[in-house]
């Protein structure tokens, strides 16, 4: 029995060693929190967000969806707004990112008369085929970027910006 | 593209292709009266050249506002500025501005005046719609700039 007594000396190690356990954890949690923290955001940008567009009125035209999302810069809020380019493709519905992927200007569909079945670039003379493909030989380098849809009580929802899936 | 690093890396390396540099006037005003006025026009300035910048991104440069009051409101500012960013290789230099008295300059500088809209009264789906219809309005003095 007195084999197993705890010391009043090893009574205070083990008490200290768990408090500063304790404090260190305390210590390094948040900092733990903050390495990680902008892997955790990331994710929070992959949500959805919710637009007015109804599903059900999308047709093979495209047409200019607008929506918003706040954005956090430090202490700085803002609100984004951001668009998209929506048409249905068979029973899928394909939005379209209408930024430029030579400098980042704003596309529009069927802005330039003379090709009235494509995505125009006003700043350099940019085309894209409805599907979001480059045309060869006008400044775009790459296809524009697609979100992820999805549907939310008949409204369309878009998520992240992914790369074209189609193909040229 | 913004007056921030990033972007003036890439408009050094692309100078051919953002040619163009948009200047905000902005009139400050202090006065009783005239304050609450100036700020709203300001904000709405703001709000419109950012929308500008926006959608033609890659053909222009924003700058941040030149803002003057009207003791320190100089004359020959627009010519001044325009000059330093030709030689800094701007092709088109456009001052956007809600300030009525720089349309005498209209001759020989590229003015665009507006007269504001108080937005801060507006919700967001209108705030946008008047911002899209008063963008339809400076498109055509851009693209006669520009061709
Ligand atoms: S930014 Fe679209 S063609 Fe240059």
């Amino acid at each position: 029995m007195s084999k197993n007594r705890v010391t009043r000396r090893q009574f205070l190690t083990y008490t200290i060693t768990g408090v500063g356990g304790f404090m260190a954890a305390g210590m390094l949690m948040p900092m733990v929190r903050f390495a990680i923290d902008p892997i955790l955001q990331t994710k929070e940008e992959g949500d959805f967000v919710q637009t007015s567009q109804k599903a059900a009125e999308i047709t093979e035209v495209p047409v200019k969806v607008d929506f918003s999302y706040e954005q956090t810069d430090g202490w700085y809020k803002s609100e984004v707004a951001d668009a998209a380019w929506v048409y249905r493709e068979g029973d899928q519905i394909v939005a379209i990112s209408p930024v430029c992927k030579h400098l980042g200007c704003t596309v529009n569909w069927a802005s330039d008369p003379t090709h009235p079945d494509q995505f125009f670039c006003a700043c350099h003379a940019g085309r894209y085929e409805k599907s979001g493909v480059n045309v060869k030989g006008t400044p775009p380098l790459g296809p524009l970027d697609m979100f992820e849809v999805a549907e939310n009580d008949g409204f369309l929802m878009l998520g992240k910006k992914i790369a074209n899936t189609h193909s040229n | 593209m913004n007056f921030k690093v990033t972007d003036v890396e890439q408009f050094q390396a692309q100078k051919q292709f953002i040619d163009t540099a948009i200047v905000p006037l902005l009139q400050l005003d202090f006065a009783e009266q005239g304050m609450k006025q100036s700020s709203s026009a300001g904000e709405y300035l703001m709000s419109l050249t950012n929308f500008i910048e926006q959608q033609f991104k890659g053909r222009i440069m924003l700058l941040p506002p030149f803002s003057y009051t009207v003791n320190t409101k100089s004359e020959t500012l627009p010519t001044t500025i325009e000059q330093e960013l030709k030689d800094a290789g701007f092709k088109s230099i456009i001052f956007v501005t809600c300030d009525h008295s720089w349309t005498e300059f209209k001759e020989f500088l590229n003015i665009i005046w507006l007269p504001p809209i108080p937005l801060e009264s507006m919700d967001k789906s209108v705030k946008q719609r008047i911002l899209e219809d008063q963008l339809k309005q400076v498109i055509p003095n851009l693209t006669n700039i520009w061709v």
